[in-house]
């Protein structure tokens, strides 16, 4: 059944739908289809995989070995996925997940519907933006982004610098180097005060010995290969003016340039929100991670008892955590769907939930070590562009805040910032933080945008089908907030209604 | 500028389409971000204010930089999109619908009923 690449016949109800075809959500599918849940996988790629293992399948590259054995390895999960009984439906957008289970999803411009009991987000990360002078310029693309070109069709770019920080930053430049691509430098803006800090949480990293000994061959790997490292560079801008000419950045208080029409950029990932975020669930900031999070049991159940969140949309937690993070949200919902007994799902969890808690202190170390310096998520430089949609700067948003943008839903009616097709995926983050820093307040007290349906674009040819179709949009969802951008009160994190 | 590794490329069958009106041949499966890569045509669309030139940024869906024309019909991301035979690729210029269909100050019931305004003559 999986990897349906034709139009799909499925039904109208499940048991389970599972947003997101990556390690989280075909480990829930699989873990789920075994105790006789109906279950269906629905995603946005032409195949299953998710971001680790995307293509894994169908790779372009003549020798896919250069990509990592971590990628390899997602081989035997998607071979598992399309063994089990789980529907997959793919290359669809999911624009909307109501109250009553309803799922509607786009395929090929059309709108379709089906609703399931349970709801398993696993929609995974993106990364985090880099609000630097010159980021939207183009010829600068997010270092994930030269990944995802080169898993999925196989493109690479010579010459290009790769500036910021976090193993996936790395990753990436090893994978280049191995397929014999120059890269004209690797810009390392980790600071120094980091490698001290990280220290304290050392012992939990030697706990997982493995990936620590990975992510030092992967610097090595780097270094030897001859290409030019710059270390606990700050200060980093993008240079040009109407495309990318290179980068400038300090290194102890040195001025250096580079020049080169390609800029890649990383400073980490964190989750994909809107789905949750338009679901209405409760989310709380997550210092260590900086980042917004759905609030969740142990079970991965959210504040709304039928969803569950699972992987990297839960908070970063990488990708075998994120496989058992699956199967331990598939346990939770087959109790409450009655196919398992709580002590089954109990004894079965048990090893995953071991599991994770290893990784937990693995995770602390990788996030002290690889935290983006301030400077780079909060910019002060008047000119730089935080909402690329609607092109609004600092000084924009320094003007709406001090005209009463004090929460990012009243900065958003103020400025316009967020409003654009991205749905604030690109700005939301960097808008929290600069108000909490103007505010002089917590994060967590200044609050993210208000999400609602539809999450992702849907033209007007399939808004008017869908309108024929069903009543499908949930009063709790049509209802909330008109209000919400008129701004008035409070700028709490959101309860759940 | 990219290039391709080309590695499996023989194996894939080929398909013909337009982008900004110049012919192109792309692998079946590549995406329409990676066939303008490709082809040199980096400009998905103009930024709303400044109309300056934008391209791709994350290819993956995420950031909306990549909203080209395909075969007429605006606010299509490249990056998720895949070739198909005769496909009209073209960069495009406008972006005030899709703020309208996307923004959230616009609930799904304010825009059908705008909708209901607009277009009520093709459907209800
Ligand atoms: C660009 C990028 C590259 C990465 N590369 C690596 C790597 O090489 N190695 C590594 O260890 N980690 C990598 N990561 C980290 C990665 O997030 C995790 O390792 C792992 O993939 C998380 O698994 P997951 O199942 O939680 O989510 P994912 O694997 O991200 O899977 C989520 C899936 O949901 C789909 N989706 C999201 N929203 C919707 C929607 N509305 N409708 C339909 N489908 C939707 C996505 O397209 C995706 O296929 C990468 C992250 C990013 C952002
Ligand atoms: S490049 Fe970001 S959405 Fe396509």
């Amino acid at each position: 059944m999986a990897d349906n690449l034709t139009a799909p016949s499925f039904n109208n109800s499940y048991d389970i739908a599972i947003i997101g075809a990556g390690p989280a959500g075909m480990s829930a599918a699989i873990t789920a289809t075994k105790a006789g849940a109906r279950v269906v996988v629905l995603d946005d790629k032409p195949r299953s995989g998710g971001q680790i293992y995307r293509n894994v399948d169908a790779s372009p590259l003549a020798n896919s070995a250069v990509l990592g054995e971590d990628y390899l390895k997602g081989k035997q999960i998607t071979a598992a996925f399309k063994r089990s009984a789980a529907e997959h439906i793919c290359g669809v957008n999911v624009w909307h997940v109501g109250n009553n289970g309803e799922v509607l999803f786009s395929l090929e411009g059309e709108t379709q519907r089906l609703t399931a009991r349970q709801i398993i987000v696993a929609t995974g990360a993106m990364e985090r933006p880099f609000p630097i002078p010159g980021w939207h310029l183009p010829g600068v693309m997010s270092a994930g982004s030269a990944q995802v070109m080169l898993k999925s069709d196989g493109l690479v770019s010579d010459g290009a610098v790769f500036a910021g920080t976090g193993p996936l930053l790395y990753l990436i430049v090893a994978q280049y180097l191995r397929l014999g691509v120059k890269v004209k430098a690797l810009v390392d803006t980790t600071p120094k005060t980091n490698y001290v800090r990280s220290m304290s949480e050392i012992a939990g990293a030697l706990s997982a010995s493995a990936m620590l000994i990975k992510g030092l061959g992967l610097m090595n790997e780097i270094r030897k290969s001859g290409t030019q490292v710059y270390r606990f560079a700050d200060n980093l801008q993008v240079m040009g003016s109407d495309t990318a000419a290179g980068v400038s950045f300090c290194v102890s208080g040195n001025s250096h340039e580079i020049v080169s029409d390609h800029v890649f950029l990383h400073q980490g990932v964190i989750p994909n929100l809107n789905m949750t975020r338009a679901l209405g669930v409760q989310h709380h900031w997550c210092e260590q991670q900086l980042c917004w999070k759905p609030t969740t049991n142990s079970w991965g159940q959210s504040s709304q008892s039928f969803v569950s969140v699972a992987g990297d949309s839960s908070g970063i937690v990488g990708a075998d955590s994120a496989a058992a993070m699956g199967r331990i949200c598939a346990l939770g919902q087959l109790v409450s769907l009655g196919l398992m007994s709580e002590q089954q799902a109990v004894t079965e969890a048990a090893e995953d939930q071991r599991f994770m808690a290893r990784q937990q202190r693995f995770r602390r170390f990788i996030d002290c070590l690889y935290r983006p310096i301030d400077q780079h998520r909060k910019p002060t430089d008047e000119n730089t562009v935080v909402c690329r949609c609607e092109e609004r700067t600092v000084k924009d948003l320094k003007q709406g805040f001090a005209q009463g943008g004090r929460d990012p839903n009243q900065l958003k009616s103020q400025t316009r910032c967020g409003m654009g097709p991205c749905q604030g995926r690109m700005c939301g983050h960097t808008v929290s933080e600069l108000l909490a820093d103007w505010r002089n307040e917590p994060v967590a007290d200044v609050g993210y945008y208000r999400l609602r349906t539809p999450m992702r674009l849907v033209t007007l040819q399939e808004l008017s089908r869908f309108t024929d179709v069903a009543p499908a949009v949930t009063p709790s969802i049509i209802h909330s907030t008109k209000s919400s951008s008129s701004g008035k009160g409070s700028s709490l994190e959101e309860k759940p209604q | 500028m990219f290039r391709s590794l080309n590695d499996k490329q023989s194996q894939r069958s080929l398909v013909n389409l337009t982008i900004n009106g110049m012919l192109v041949t792309a692998p079946q499966g590549q995406t329409v971000w990676a066939a303008m890569a490709l082809a040199g045509e980096t400009t998905t669309r103009l930024s709303p204010v400044t109309f300056k030139a934008r391209s791709a940024y994350c290819a993956m869906g995420v950031c909306f930089e990549c909203m080209v024309e395909i075969n007429g019909m605006p606010n299509q991301q490249a990056c998720l999109f895949e070739v198909k035979e005769g496909m009209a690729v073209r960069s495009q210029k406008i972006t005030e619908q899709t703020s309208l269909l996307t923004s959230s100050e616009i609930t799904p019931s304010d825009a059908i009923s705008m909708l209901a305004e607009n277009v009520g003559g093709h459907h209800g």
